[in-house]
């Protein structure tokens, strides 16, 4: 098939499952349930003067980010497969969609949530949990760095899942051994960020970020067409 | 209509087919041709659907192969699939969108061009005129199976495989298949799994399944 | 008769091994008795990486080929992979309670190993969860190269973690940087001796005495000491004890003139004897080596045939 209708096709996924989704927002509330319970949970012990007084607060923070978006997410991103595989609805898609536009479209739907996600977290925590971000442009890096190597290592991990009989845990358990190596980068330079580290500082950590996140979709991109017609 | 368009054949050879411990068939051979129409036959559980499945790749064979010669080139059943539309109880539709939306994403997924007027005919053909905007949660089983029909005919595909086609309908739906298999006729081949008589009658030729396995 | 003669000499191997290693071989002189659990933690640790490797390679030869064999041969190397990363864990554990005083501390080759579990404990979860047996085998071949590509981040990782190992290399093999450092007032000022971390501070006059403030990370604790030296003799003064350890740092030479000095800080292992520089240690290890490896390959084949038989057995419909 030709260049452009690939695209078309996959944008074509991607529009679906957000119709879907704005109608469900079956994902949207789970992963901002979640979120919000986290941001709250900490904040009860950790609040602004809790914190703020300990040295070493910009790693317990960026600790507690990290969890707060890795666990939301997981609760999330798996959806888009599973919905599709238990509604029985993936035939549908395997008979009319190629499968590489059919990751693409879902890939794009979980990048657009991830952000989403991102956000909320970051705002909860910064309302919450008064933190300042002392380098801006680096935590903006990092937390797009990381969504899209989160996002890249997940979203092929939903298809497998959802092929799955298991469904409900087995996601974070397959997926937290996957993205060990991004989160422990992550939660290092989020840390640098927040306490003011300089771009030189948190250099090798954000190329081999970029390395993970390149390797991942690499190794999806490849491996996608055999789980999905599995 | 010109000679090379005209060559449609669907071919399948020594064919087996082996869930985990039970043997479905073996040594399955036939070829189809276009204008004709097949009716896949056997008792519940002798892999009808599952044939029909095989010739959509949404399963493979254990043993043998199936192969499309379609405007002077060979596909395989994965290759085939843009020329293929399938209807049965294994697609099920999205309970969320509508009537409508459903032939909005299929057609931009297949790269077809976008023509309101077009999906609204083809609904009106296949009885759902009115309810183009009505979500399929609210949709009874036969009005699913109408749209189901209609999603199959999109594209208007030489090679229409029909599982248990008329399992869901009354005999006002009943005709309208009837119908959508005689048009088929003109351009294309059909393949239609079931257990009814009076859709078997339908059909120029018959497979029987499952009288091996059985033995 | 080939295999039968593989079995015999696999397991007289082994038992030669563990006999030399508690009857012929010395105990060491830093570490005591404990430093024998080398001879078995290193190459059960060893094999576990081995393991992941070959199960990850027969993965991507069943997506290729499809055959059942290959898929047998990832899963046995898998549950292999499983039991020796557990023989690993608590081998260093005992070890690491003797020598350190904890079982764990998430210390570098601490962290790859449990990763390595991780991944164990969710390929054999995913496998047990599908009960299609074909799906069964392509989703855990998949699985199991996804994180094929994942865990090779996590040597360039795990370092950032923590800057300092526990594992004790230079009681092992003794290498160069196992015997010292030269650290400069105004150049170098930091660097590894045997897995520590070596900081200058400062260098001091006192007399005859040159007084140097090193800090040194031990067990995640941070020490500043003062070892000196003697410039009239030439020979090291204050030989200090680095806390919780055997490990004595002093400083062994002394270059250049005051301002811009070069002092070797060197940390002796009372004795500072490499396990492995004692010849019966080496020759046992290698044995060892050589039979744990000898072992894996043994059990990998027999699991491996276990299941393929299984697998008839189950085409014909029999089920144990």
């Amino acid at each position: 098939m030709a260049k452009p209708v690939f695209w078309q096709a996959a944008w074509a996924v991607a529009y679906k499952d957000l119709q879907i989704e704005l109608r469900t927002r079956y994902a949207l509330n789970a992963m901002a349930l979640f979120a919000v319970t986290t941001a709250v949970m900490v904040s009860f012990r950790l609040g602004p003067l809790g914190l703020s007084r300990d040295p070493r607060s910009a790693a317990t923070l960026a600790v507690l980010l990290w969890i707060a978006i890795f666990f939301a997410a997981m609760n999330g991103l798996s959806r888009t497969f599973v919905r599709e595989e238990e509604a029985h609805t993936a035939t549908l898609l395997r008979l009319n969609v190629p499968a590489l536009a059919v990751y693409l479209g879902k890939l794009g739907v979980n990048l657009l949530i991830l952000a989403l996600l991102e956000t909320l977290v970051t705002l909860l925590f910064i309302g919450l949990l008064n933190v300042t971000i002392a380098n801006v442009g680096l935590f903006l890096v990092t937390l797009s760095l990381g969504g899209l190597a989160l996002a890249g290592a997940t979203t092929i991990l939903a298809t497998l899942v959802a092929k799955a009989d298991g469904k409900g845990s087995l996601f974070t358990i397959l997926a937290f051994p996957l993205v060990l190596p991004l989160l422990i980068i992550a939660v290092e330079t989020t840390e640098l960020a927040l306490s003011g580290g300089t771009w030189a500082a948190a250099g090798s950590g954000l190329q081999l970020l970029a390395a993970y996140t390149i390797a991942e979709h690499v190794a999806a991109l490849w491996l996608f067409e055999r789980v999905w017609e599995a | 209509m010109n000679r090379t368009d005209a060559a449609l054949q669907l071919s399948w050879q020594a064919l087996a087919k082996t869930y985990s411990t039970r043997p479905v068939y073996d040594q399955l051979a036939g070829e189809l041709h276009r204008g004709e129409v097949l009716a896949v036959r056997g008792p519940n559980g002798a892999g009808k659907s599952t044939f029909l499945r095989l010739l959509c790749g949404l399963e493979r064979p254990t043993a043998g192969t199936i192969a499309y010669q379609w405007q002077g080139q060979t596909y395989n059943p994965n290759t085939m699939r843009p020329w293929i539309g399938f209807v049965g109880p294994d697609v099920a539709l999205y309970r969320e969108l509508s009537a409508l939306e459903h032939l909005q994403f299929l057609a931009k997924a297949r790269g077809l061009a976008a023509d309101q007027a077009y999906w609204r005919e083809l609904l009106a053909q296949v009885g759902l005129a009115g309810r183009e905007h009505e979500r399929v949660a609210h949709f009874s089983s036969g009005m699913a199976l109408r749209l189901k029909y209609a999603i199959a005919l999109l594209a208007k595909p030489p090679i229409l495989l029909l599982d248990e086609p008329t399992a869901m309908f009354d005999e006002h739906g009943r005709q309208l298949v009837a119908q959508l298999v005689e048009q088929q006729r003109q351009h294309g081949l059909t393949v239609l799994a079931t257990n009814d008589e009076r859709d078997a009658a339908w059909a120029d030729l018959v497979l029987t399944v499952g009288a091996a396995a059985r033995g | 008769m080939l295999a039968t003669t593989f079995k015999w000499f696999t397991g007289i191997w082994l038992g030669l091994v563990a006999v030399a290693m508690f009857l012929w071989v010395p105990a060491h002189e830093g570490l005591g008795n404990v430093g024998r659990i080398v001879i078995m933690h290193v190459p059960t640790g060893w094999l576990t990486s081995v393991a992941f490797l070959f199960s990850a390679i027969y993965s991507w030869r069943y997506l290729r080929h499809g055959r059942a064999r290959d898929d047998a041969l990832a899963l046995a190397a898998a549950e292999l992979g499983l039991i020796f990363s557990v023989l690993a864990t608590v081998t260093g554990a005992i070890f690491a309670k003797v020598v350190w005083g904890t079982y764990w501390n998430w210390d570098p080759r601490e962290t790859a190993i449990a990763a390595l579990m991780l991944i164990y404990a969710a390929y054999f979860a995913l496998r047990t969860s599908i009960e299609d047996r074909q799906r069964q085998r392509y989703l855990g071949s998949i699985y199991a190269l996804l994180a094929f590509v994942a865990v090779p981040f996590l040597i360039f990782v795990i370092p950032r973690v923590t800057d300092d190992t526990l594992h004790p290399n230079c009681a092992i093999l003794n290498t160069p940087n196992c015997q010292g450092i030269e650290l400069t007032e105004n150049g170098r000022i930091i660097g590894t001796v045997e897995d520590f971390k070596v900081e200058l501070l400062g260098i001091e006059q006192q007399a005859d005495l040159t007084v140097a403030t090193v800090s040194i990370v031990s067990n995640g604790t941070n020490y500043t000491l003062k070892p000196s030296f003697n410039r009239a003799s030439n020979k090291p003064e204050t030989i200090e004890r680095l806390p919780e350890t055997l490990r004595d740092v002093q400083i062994k030479r002394l270059v250049g003139e005051p301002g811009n000095q070069t002092v070797e800080i060197a940390i002796a292992n009372t004795g500072n004897i490499g396990l492995l520089t004692e010849q019966r240690t080496l020759l046992t290890f290698f044995a060892s080596l050589f039979g744990f490896t000898l072992l894996f390959f043994w059990l990998w084949w027999l699991r491996a045939d276990v299941l393929d038989i299984n697998e008839q057995l189950v085409q014909q419909g029999i089920t144990i």
